[in-house]
This record gives structure tokens, sequence and C-alpha cells, in this order.
């Protein structure tokens, strides 16, 4: 029998999250991570309510928002065409019903944290819950037995090189999975097309909510964060980045600029930049094999997405839970394993999940709003209900499906209380369209 | 974690500095400029070996630039731009064109439907080149021809070839000609005509029937006749494009229920009883679902409607005739034959026609619908023809013999289910004429479509506006001229095209549904 039940690398969203439940289960559990503790890494961080919902149903909510701003309500303004709503209670239970079977501790407040607060939670929770954690452990390789992952290598804080074996080897370790690069995983469902998105930490302002604002190919977004600072994004088609990059900040300011106004002002003239210009383009899609032979992939790992529509930490928390259900039925004698991968499989290849994956890689190629989406969005001003929905079918709580429905698209437009006309961007719509098309930074 | 100074240098700048420095082989000026990276890239990208750059090898040095340059500069995969484009999209992305031109803002419409003809992925518009049987022969939408076992034709007891029919249809033609020349409410009608409303409302039990000259004006016309302005309708969110249409025109209070759910009614109507006793409420459903293959609880649902003073509706356009003891439909396998308000179907898929009918046991309701549903009054009468042949048709429906081609149909329909679930795929509802069987991802279901084209089956692929988005599928619908074995061949064949579909777009995507 090896010394432990799992070995999970990678100590964050997914990794952590992954290693507390399994130890909570009563697992033995050995997590590890070449990182330190506190430490950041790439990524805007904002969690939707259902990831704030997976830190409330682990209890690691309150200490969360103990140093985090939360809100309810967020404002998406497309070309001019405002709308704010927030993610219902109801579909939020719907959602942790049918993913993971019951409702508990759902709240419907969203929080942007940094991951240097959020990580570093996470891994004191593993801890605390019973699994060993091991920082500054860098793995550098898997140790097999035919083509059954067996255990791992890797060198630890004082360099030693020490030999680890577990029932299960779980790949936690981010896009740029070492398990995956090792075991020469392929890669599917690829998607090129992605967003640059670059950002920084800025005090001075207070906005309340967040804000997400979209114009022509480009777009921005604000939101409050820990040390009374704001997390302020631009992001726009990576076949412009090489423009951008010629002059980060000033293009930042002007991406500002050109898609909100009014927040570039704020940002310019009240803004106090804290940290640099962090940024990245290599963002495209793609979906790996979940599981093999001792091992199975969790969080980015298994799928990474563009950050366009915030969703990769939440969707970590997502398949921590899930996983975490699947091994523990293994464990427990109660499945096989490839029973347990396979539900594991079955939820996260569905339908549905392909629906929304298709919905983040079309909108990460950032095409201007068509003419029907922007009236769309006309449309569903002054219809709470739906502007709701939408929230929620775009933070992936609601499936894609059910709001992009033929019938429902219908009785949208006939229940619109507005009409275009007091939208500037319908005057000379194909006039603004081509002007869109012309690359900011050139 | 040390908080970085703010006016350290962008990562971008640092790669490209690292990437410089390595051209000259210069891995001092490397470690150094990696050692000025944020922790955020360091820490998310871990493939990269930050700290050791000062000690590369040649392959090490040769795999870092590779790494770093993909992530600087990724280079965009290599796609066909059609294929792209006539993939990416689907119709109702174009349901709001821009301009005031009515006719130039088609354009953009058409060069997308052009994209999907040319890489063969537009599923619509195929032509019949022979009756279509069991087997048909056709040509798609760019001449192509080809032949194939036929899943496309709704002619559920294969009537389109049977001599009694064939028959019917001859003496209606000699007996009055092709024509009928006239609105019903003028002088359309035959004495056929009475006859079949006669048939029909036995076979219903419900015996004031009126004719229409589609399926589609029965439903609108039913609608548009009963319902006015400050009424309620309730309609299942999946029901027919004709009664979701009727709704829109009729009202603007109109509630989507959640596909099937009876108590969603139940508490809708309660809802819409405690703000409004004034006017009626109109509840919708089809009975056997054309794309879902399923049916509600009608016993349930007539219930609560009385309970409400609501009335109910349902669309039996495909049951009747093709399933339940006698031809009877739905209704009839519920045991709920006599007891629906208004039941509203067609005749375009078990009964050899076009045309459609809505009947219920009331006169009052006959004539008002006949002057009020405008699809009835305002529209050119069912042919000699369509009548006789309908007539004929509802007989044998009710006879010996239909029971007799509604056993073999169904034997086509189980062997068919059970080959496609035996190699894993996903069909959907009950045993039905229609067996609609789950893709899911639109792209694969256009691929799988594209590949079965030539491979002998005709299937249709149905397609987000007709399933909501995400949730494709084709929508297999048997006769009873399909022998077991045929259907069986078929679904092999269907199965290997989506295996193959699959693989041509590197897919991991499956499709169950949640
Ligand atoms: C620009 C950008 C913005 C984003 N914004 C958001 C957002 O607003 N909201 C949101 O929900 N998501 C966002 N995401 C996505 C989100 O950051 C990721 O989905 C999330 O971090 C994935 O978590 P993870 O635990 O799977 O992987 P990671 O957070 O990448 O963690 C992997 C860990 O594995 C460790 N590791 C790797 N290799 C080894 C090894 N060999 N040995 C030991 N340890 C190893 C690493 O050190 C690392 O700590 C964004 C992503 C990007 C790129
Ligand atoms: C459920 C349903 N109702 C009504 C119709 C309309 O019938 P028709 O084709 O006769 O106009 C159809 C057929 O498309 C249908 O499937």
């Amino acid at each position: 029998m090896p010394r432990y039940d799992a070995i999970v690398i990678g100590a964050r969203c997914a990794g952590a999250s992954t290693g507390m439940l399994l130890a909570r289960q009563g697992h033995r559990v050995l997590v590890l991570d070449r990182s330190s503790f506190p430490s950041d890494v790439i990524s805007t961080h904002f969690l939707w309510p259902h990831g704030t919902s997976y830190l409330n149903r682990w209890g690691l909510l309150d200490q969360v928002l103990a140093v985090t701003p939360s809100h309810t309500e967020v404002t998406f303004v497309n070309d001019g065409i405002p709308l704010t709503g927030s993610v219902p209670d109801e579909l939020l239970r719907a959602y942790f019903r049918d993913w993971h079977g019951d409702d508990s501790g759902v709240v419907r407040t969203y929080a942007s944290v940094r991951r240097h607060v959020l990580d570093q939670m996470l891994v004191e929770a593993a801890s605390k819950a019973g699994a060993e954690v091991r920082t500054n452990f860098t793995v550098r390789e898997l140790i097999t037995e035919g083509d059954q992952v067996v255990g791992v290598r890797g060198r630890d804080s004082d360099g030693q090189l020490v030999e680890e074996r577990a029932r299960i080897v779980i790949g936690a370790d981010g896009r740029n999975s070492f398990v995956a690069r090792t075991l020469g995983l392929p890669k599917f469902d690829e998607r090129p097309r992605c967003t640059f998105a670059y950002w920084s930490y800025y005090s001075g302002f207070d906005l309340g909510p967040a804000q997400l604002h979209r114009r022509g190919r480009l777009a921005c977004a604000v939101a409050p964060t820990n040390h009374d600072q704001n997390m302020v994004l631009v992001w726009g088609p990576s076949e412009w980045s090489r423009e951008f990059r010629r002059d980060v900040s000033g293009n930042f300011q002007r991406a500002l600029d050109f898609v909100s106004p009014e927040l570039g002002e704020v940002v310019r003239t009240q803004g106090v930049r804290a940290e640099r210009v962090y940024g990245t383009l290599d963002q495209s899609a793609f979906l790996r094999p979940l599981a093999g032979p001792g091992w199975v992939l969790v969080g980015d790992a298994e799928s990474a997405k563009d950050q366009c529509t915030a969703i990769g930490m939440t969707h970590a928390f997502r398949g921590a839970e899930l996983v975490a259900d699947a091994l523990g039925r293994w464990f427990s004698g109660d499945v096989s394993l490839e029973a347990a991968m396979a539900s594991y499989e079955g939820r996260r290849r569905s339908q549905n999940a392909a629906a929304y994956y298709d919905y983040v890689c079309t909108l990460a190629e950032m095409r201007p709003y068509r003419h029907d989406e922007l009236q769309l969005f006309v449309a569903l001003r002054g219809n709470q209900q739906e502007i709701d929905r939408f929230v929620a079918t775009h933070a992936d709580v609601a499936p894609v499906s059910e709001f992009f429905q033929a019938s429902n698209l219908l009785l949208l437009n006939d229940a619109a209380k507005e009409t275009s006309a007091g939208y500037p961007v319908f005057e000379d719509y194909p006039g603004t369209a081509r002007m869109y098309q012309q690359n900011l930074f050139a | 974690m040390s908080l970085p100074e703010l006016d350290q240098r962008d990562d971008d700048e640092l790669i490209g500095t690292i990437l410089a420095a390595a051209g000259r082989q210069d891995l001092e000026a490397m470690a150094a400029a990696a050692a000025e990276v944020s922790e955020m890239t360091r820490n998310w990208a871990t493939h990269i070996p930050w700290d050791e750059f000062d000690s590369l090898d040649e392959t090490a040095l040769n795999e870092v630039v590779a790494d770093l340059t993909q992530m600087w500069e990724p280079v965009d995969l290599q796609v066909d731009a059609d294929e792209e484009y006539a993939l990416d999209k689907n119709a109702y992305d174009f349901y709001r064109p821009a301009g005031r031109n009515l006719m130039t803002r088609t354009e953009e419409f058409h060069g997308w439907v052009e994209a999907r003809r040319r890489t063969e992925t537009w599923q619509y518009s195929r032509t019949l080149e022979a009756a279509p049987n069991s087997i048909a022969q056709i040509t798609n939408d760019i001449g192509r021809r080809t032949r194939g076992i036929n899943f496309n034709s709704q002619d559920y007891l294969s009537f389109n070839t049977h001599p009694a029919i064939r028959e019917a249809a001859t003496r209606a033609m000699r007996d009055y000609g092709p024509h009928s020349a006239g609105s019903p409410m003028v002088l359309g009608n035959t004495r056929i005509s009475d006859e079949l409303e006669a048939s029909l409302g036995e076979l219903v039990r419900a015996e004031q029937v009126t004719l229409f000259p589609t399926g589609w004006a029965a439903g609108f016309g039913a609608m548009a006749g009963l319902v006015r302005q400050e009424d309620h309708v309730l309609i299942d969110r999946l029901a027919h494009s004709c009664l979701q249409q009727g709704a829109r025109a009729t009202t603007r209070n109109v509630v989507r229920y959640e596909h099937l759910n009876v108590e969603a009614v139940r508490r809708h109507l309660v809802d819409i009883r405690r703000r409004d006793s004034r006017n009626g409420i109109l509840v919708v459903t089809d009975g056997l679902f054309s794309v879902d293959a399923d049916w509600p609880d009608l016993v349930t649902l007539q219930r609560v409607c009385r309970e409400h003073d609501a009335t109910l509706l349902v669309d039996v356009a495909h049951d009747l005739g093709s399933m339940g003891p006698g031809g009877t439909g739905v209704l009839g396998l519920q045991e709920v034959l006599g007891d629906i308000d208004i039941v509203m179907g067609a005749f375009s898929k078990t009964f050899c026609s076009n045309g459609g009918f809505v009947a219920s046991a009331s006169p009052a309701l006959k004539q008002y619908l006949k002057m009020f549903g405008g699809s009835h009054f305002f529209s050119n009468a069912l042919s000699p023809v369509q009548t006789a042949v309908v007539l004929e048709a509802s007989k044998i429906i009710r006879s010996a013999e239909g029971d007799l081609l509604r056993s073999r149909l169904h034997s086509a329909v189980t062997a068919l289910r059970d080959e496609l679930t035996g190699h894993g795929l996903t069909c959907m509802g009950e045993p039905s004429p229609i067996v609609p069987l789950l893709i899911g991802n639109e792209k694969l279901a256009r691929i799988a479509n594209r590949l079965l084209f030539d491979r002998g089956v005709l299937a249709f692929m149905v397609e987000f506006p007709v399933t909501p988005t995400g949730s494709s599928r084709f929508r297999l619908q048997v006769q009873a001229n399909h022998e077991p074995e045929e259907a069986r061949a078929a679904a092999r064949i269907i199965a290997d095209a989506i295996t193959d579909a699959r693989t041509y777009l590197s897919s991991a995507f499956g499709s169950t549904e949640r």
C-alpha cells in the first residue's frame, strides 16, 4: 500500500481545494507546489457568485470577505448600452443541485480576490483539513510502472531529491501542466484565437460594484479588490497585441479612453497605480484528456480558456468538488476507478460544457458586436429577470441553451421596452462597424 | 510576497529581452532579465526554468526559446476561413440585420449560407428524385446526388406508396379535379370534406372539427381565433413554431414554461389568476414533441387547467395515427380521448397530405374559429385530392391494417434505437416514429451530417433555432416500410460518421446533456 492515497501537484484553486476536500473525507493526501505562499499567479481573480458559493460551502468565505470587498450587482456596458443585473438565487441553487446534488452554501455575492490572498487561505485550509502540504517543492518526474503512474520524484525546499508514491496522482498544475507535458497528452478542441489582457492595481477611487465595458473589439473592466485597490483590466483581440505592446502603459490608458471615456478619466485623474502592468496573450483554449492509469487532471491543466468571462478559478473549484467526490467513491470502494473517472468525464465533457466553451471562445475572438446582438441588449433593458438570466448565462451558472433559445429570443424582442433610438451606435452602424475593425494601436 | 516596485519593467518587455539575449546565446543576460520577471508570470509559466537560464545546454535553450516564443507571440493555427465561418455561426446571428434597406440587408445572411453550401454543411433544401420510401434518392442544394436509407421523410405509415391511398387520390381527381377554387367559407369544400370532419371527430372523440390548409395554419389559426390582447398564453418552451408564433401574434402576456413541467403550469396559473380573474388563459403543448420525442402528462395538465379556468390546446401532429391504440396517439395512450379541450393536428406526417384540423366538443367554438381563425376563412380550402387522401388515411389508421402498420413501425423504431444505444449514443425521448439522436455541439453535427451524405443514410440534422444552442441532433423519422435490419445498418453507419466527425474536429466533448 503506498504511503498516500493521493498526491496533488499544484496548490492553488484546483489543487489546494482538491487536497482539502479529499483530506476532509479522511484520505491521506500530499499536496505539492513549486511556489512558496503567499504568492501571486497570473489571473485577474474575479469570482462569480458560484465561485464564492464554493468557498462558502467549504467554510472559507467569511475569511475571504473579511479582507475583500464583495457586491451582488454587476454592470455591463456594451457599445454604450448599459445592463445592470445579478445572478438570481434560484439559478444558483439549480446550478448546485445539478452539478453537485445539493444547494447548500449558496451566496449571491461576487468578489475579486488577489491570488496571494486567496491561494494562501486555500493552502492553509488544506493543511488544516489534514493534507500534508509541501511548498517550494518542484516535481521533476513521474514514477511509472508500465503505463501506470504510481508516484512522483522532485526536489524539496532544501534541494533534496525526494520520492513519494500514491494510489493516484492529481495534476492540478495549471495551463502549462507538468503532468500533461510529461505524459505527452494531446490537446483537443484547440481555439487559437483569444484575447490579450493587460491589467494593474490602482488606489484613489471607489466606483462600487464591478463594471465591464465593451466597445468594438476592445473591452475593459474595473473591480474593487483587496488592499483598497481596484483591479483595472483592458483586453482586445490577440491580432492587435503586437501594436499594443509597443507602449503598454500608454496604450492601456488609450484603450480605457476608447472603451469607456468615463472610466479612462477616473483612472487618469484619480488613479494611483501600485504595481507594474501585467499581461499575457497566451490564452488559447484547449481540452486535455481527463484521466488515465494512475493520474487525473483538474483545473486549468485539463481545460484552459480565455479570461474574457473570468471563469477559470470557479471552474477549478467545480472540478475540485467533482474530482474529490469521484475519487472519494473509489477510495471507499463503492465504484471502480474507471467508473469514477467516467462520471467525472461525463460532467466535464457534456453538451452544456461544450456550449459554454463555444460561448467563451467565440467571445474571445473579440469581433465587434453585431447589429442583432446590440439590439438584443437594447431589448433586454428594463427586463430585469432576463438581464439576470443573461448575467447567469455569461457566468456559466445557467446553461447557454436556455437563454439562447429561439423562442426566448423572439419573446425578448416582443417584450422590449426600449428602442434603439437613444443609442448613437445605431446611427451609422455600418460606418461604426468599419471603424471598429481598425487597430486602435496601429 | 515581495510587493513589486511600480517602476519594474513589464513582463512583456522582459521576455522580449530574454528572447533577444537567447538569440545572441547570452545566457547571463537571459538570467538577469528572468530575475526581474514578475512572480505572477513565473508561477503561471511553470514550464519555463526561470532560475536555470545561466546553465542551459543547447537542447534546453532551444526548448526555452520555443516555449517563450509561443507565450510571447502565439502562432495562430492554420484554419480554413470558409469552414470556420460556416461552422461558427448560427442562423439567429442574422435575425436582426442592420440598415434601412430591407432588401440589401439580407446580404450578410446570404454570405453565410453560401459559406455553408461551399463547405457542404448546409443541411436544408434537399430535393427528391423519386417518391420517398424507406430508401430515397435525393439531390443536395449544390446539385450532388445520393441514395440512402431514408429517415428524412415524415410518412410514418408509408402511405405515400399505399395503393388504396393512391386510388383515393385518383378518384377525387376524376370526380372533382385538382382545384378547390375557394375558401371553405365560400364554396371550397366538397362532400368529402364533411365526411373527413366526421371521421376525424370519431378518431379523436371531439366531433366539432374544422379543416385548415396546413397544420401550421391550424395551430396559428386556433390561437389567433381565440386569444386576445389581454388574455394569457402559457406555452411549453419547446412547442411547435406555429404555436409559438401564434402566441407572439396574439398577446404580450406569454409565459414559456419549462418543457413538460405541469407543476410549473400550475404555479403560473395560480399566479395569473391571483392578478387577473377576468381574462382567458390558453395553455398550449404538443402531444408527441417533434424534436424531443416525449410528451406531457395530459391527465394532470387538463385537470390543472380546469381548476384555474384555463383552456388546454394539444397539438397531436406527430402522434395521431402513428401510435396509441387504434392510432389515437398520445391521447389514446393516456386515456384522455374526448377529454381535452382543444385538439389540433396536421395531416402532413401520417395522413399523407398537406392540411390540418382543430377539434373540440363545442359547435360554438367551431363556428367562432371558422370566422376568426384567419387561416381558415381567408385561405383556399384543402384540394379535393388532399381531402380524399386524408379521409382514406384516417380509415386505414382506424382499421386492423393500421394496427399492423403501427406494429411494423414500432419494430423498426426499436431496432434503430437499440442499435444506436448499443454504440454508446443517446436516443432521446420515448419510442415513437421520431428518434432524436443527440449530438450536442453544432460543429460536430454539421460535419457528421456532411459525412453521412455520401454513406447511404439520409438523416435530417436539426440545430438552432429548432433546438436550443449546443443541443443539436439528428432527427430520424422512421416509417412502417423500414425493415429492422435496414434500421440497424443505418445506425451503424451513423455511429461511424459521428466517430469520424469527432476525430476530424479533434474534439473531446461527448454528448451527455449536462
Ligand atoms: C489573464 C488572465 C486572467 C484571468 N482572470 C480570471 C478571473 O478573473 N477569474 C477566474 O475565475 N479566472 C481567471 N483566470 C483563470 C484562472 O487564473 C485559472 O483558471 C486558475 O488559476 C486555474 O487554477 P489552477 O489551480 O488550475 O492552476 P494555477 O493557478 O495555474 O496553479 C497551478 C500550480 O501548479 C504549480 N505547479 C506547476 N508545475 C508544478 C510542478 N512541476 N511541481 C510543483 N508544482 C507545480 C504551480 O506552481 C502553480 O502554483 C484568468 C487567467 C488569465 C490568464
Ligand atoms: C408539432 C407540429 N405542429 C404543426 C406542424 C405544422 O404542420 P404542417 O407541416 O402541416 O404545416 C408541424 C410540422 O412541421 C409539427 O411538427
